[in-house]
């Protein structure tokens, strides 16, 4: 960040050497107004969190639902308990790693198979005549339509629901590998063609990095479908995992259990997106800070 | 005696949606001597991007053929570097990395190319922003970069195609003055491709006019007896600018 901040200060020492070709904005400091205050941006999230819990106590303070509501902090009680106590011979922690376990295998297994061959029909006329049709008969099958054949398949252990998230991730993989090589200008191939470069050059130099964007989008498109996955197929039939969390809760009226899953789910989804687009940081470093820019 | 660039009437039709045929040039025939800075001018829809790759080797002609040192062109290579009027520099490279793009496909050990990059990055004006990505530039400093990379592979001629098209008035101004200084600097043989009057006598020790509406077609050969570095102002200048403007159709 400093790096950065540095850099910045240089192109504006620089670019009046080079006459008129960049403007900067100077960022200036206002004094500080209860109106700019209030009209923060994160003293207005704070604000809108606030009035979501509230509103949640009361209607559940309220009764109006019975036993099918309880108040968030009820909630949180709850689960700090399921830290130490088991809920089928597990703690939180052990069903959240089960779901996440099923998660990185479905999602790993599906885009190592899904993105090669998403970025080979788009390369390769051929391949892509020959995989198209079958797999355009299967894009638009929605994956929990496969929860029934998959646990007459694989039966109600690990495999099926894995199945499950491959089915699930792997259409927004290949798509997205696809189109991000189908939607690259075509001058780009031609800068490699005038220096000199090979058909081998332009997919390493131009295919692969310009594709790059597209699929880390088609990644975390895939990985919140996997979270939907997982949790349908938890849902149905299973013995631990975060889904399994949510139908005990339903079993017993537990509303607790059930929303406690409900928020767990979306928490550790939204950790694992945070972690894709680090890893995306991490492999475009063109795309860092472009919006600043 | 052969010249460096020759086109034999050149012809070039694009066939459009199946069957329909798009003639975009007729009989092309110029050439460009060693070192000589040749402009193509021509109005918009004239053709002169196309011919322009087709001497790249980016596009076959129809009819004729493009000789360099009396050889017949059959493809691009890098004895010929291309300046894009879109920039087209890659934007997951840094600087360095795509102004050392040619020499690194060629298999230049890494030391070596980047001291090649280094000396044009230098040469542009772009010392201080070997790090930075493109999209951290503005306009002009971009196509800087352009020019640097087609520069470093060390091709025999450089074809720019209205390389200041997306600049504004100021900046390309600018830019002129920039490309002759680089010109007498690295002597190449250039074809510089543009719809801008001003910037054709600025740079041209030649230049050719082509006839507007498709097909493109050559109109006049115009020498450019100036001495550099030249002034927009120049009275000379101004009346070349008339006598040309007079004969061609420059506009639409």
């Amino acid at each position: 960040m400093a790096e950065m901040e540095e850099g910045i200060q240089r192109l504006g020492r620089q670019d009046r050497a080079i006459a008129n070709e960049v403007q900067k904005s100077v960022r200036e400091r206002r004094p500080l107004t209860l109106r700019r205050v209030i009209t923060n941006e994160y003293v207005l999230h704070v604000v809108s969190a606030a009035a979501f819990l509230t509103l949640w106590h009361e209607v559940a303070a309220s009764g109006v639902f019975k036993g099918g509501l309880c108040t968030p902090w009820e909630v949180v009680v709850r689960f700090r308990g399921l830290l130490t106590d088991t809920l089928a011979g597990l703690t939180l922690w052990g069903h959240i790693a089960a779901s996440a376990q099923r998660i990185a295998i479905g999602f790993v297994l599906a885009s190592a198979v899904a993105i090669p061959l998403g970025l080979f029909m788009a390369l390769n006329p051929y391949v892509n005549a020959l995989v198209k049709p079958v797999f355009d008969i299967f894009k638009p099958m929605p994956p929990i339509a496969w929860v029934s054949i998959a646990i007459l398949w694989f039966g109600v252990g690990e495999e099926s629901k894995i199945f499950i998230i491959i089915i699930g991730t792997f259409v927004p993989c290949l798509l997205n590998a696809y189109n991000g090589i189908r939607l690259i200008d075509p001058e780009l191939y031609d800068v490699v063609k005038v220096l000199g470069g090979n058909r081998w050059n332009e997919i390493l130099q131009v295919s692969f990095p310009a594709s790059f964007p597209a699929i880390f989008a088609g990644l975390q498109i895939s990985l919140s479908l996997a979270w939907t996955c997982v949790l349908a197929a938890e849902l149905v039939a299973s013995r631990s995992g975060l889904g399994f969390i949510i139908v005990q809760g339903m079993k017993f009226t537990d509303a607790a259990l059930v929303i406690g899953g409900m928020v767990m789910i979306a928490l550790v989804a939204w950790l694992s997106s945070l972690l894709i687009a680090g890893l995306e940081k991490l492999l475009c470093p063109w795309r860092r800070d472009i919006r600043d820019l | 005696m052969t010249h460096k660039i020759e086109c034999r009437h050149i012809a070039k039709v694009f066939i459009q949606k199946g069957k329909q045929r798009v003639h975009v040039l007729e009989d092309i025939s110029l050439f460009v001597r060693d070192n000589e800075f040749l402009v193509i001018l021509g109005p918009g829809q004239s053709g002169k991007s196309t011919l322009l790759r087709i001497i790249a080797g980016l596009e076959t002609p129809s009819e004729g053929e493009v000789l360099l040192d009396g050889r017949p062109v059959s493809g691009p290579g890098p004895d010929r570097g291309l300046v894009f009027q879109s920039y087209m520099l890659f934007p997951w490279k840094t600087v360095l990395g795509n102004v050392e793009l040619g020499p690194r496909l060629r298999g230049v050990p890494r030391e070596e190319r980047r001291r090649i990059a280094q000396h044009y990055i230098d040469l542009v004006g772009l010392r201080g922003f070997e790090k930075h990505y493109p999209h951290q530039l503005s306009g002009g400093m971009k196509q800087r970069v352009g020019i640097a990379r087609a520069y470093a592979n060390n091709p025999q001629v450089m074809l720019l195609d209205e390389p200041f098209g997306q600049l504004d008035a100021q900046t390309r101004y600018f830019m002129e003055k920039e490309t002759a200084r680089i010109w007498e600097t690295e002597k190449r043989t250039v074809l510089f491709v543009t719809n801008n009057i001003d910037e054709a006598i600025f740079l041209g020790d030649r230049i050719v006019t082509l006839k507007g509406k498709l097909p493109g077609r050559m109109d006049r050969v115009w020498e450019v007896d100036l001495p550099r570095p030249r002034e927009h102002t120049d009275m000379e200048f101004l009346k070349l600018r008339h006598t040309i403007t007079e004969c061609c159709e420059l506009t639409l």
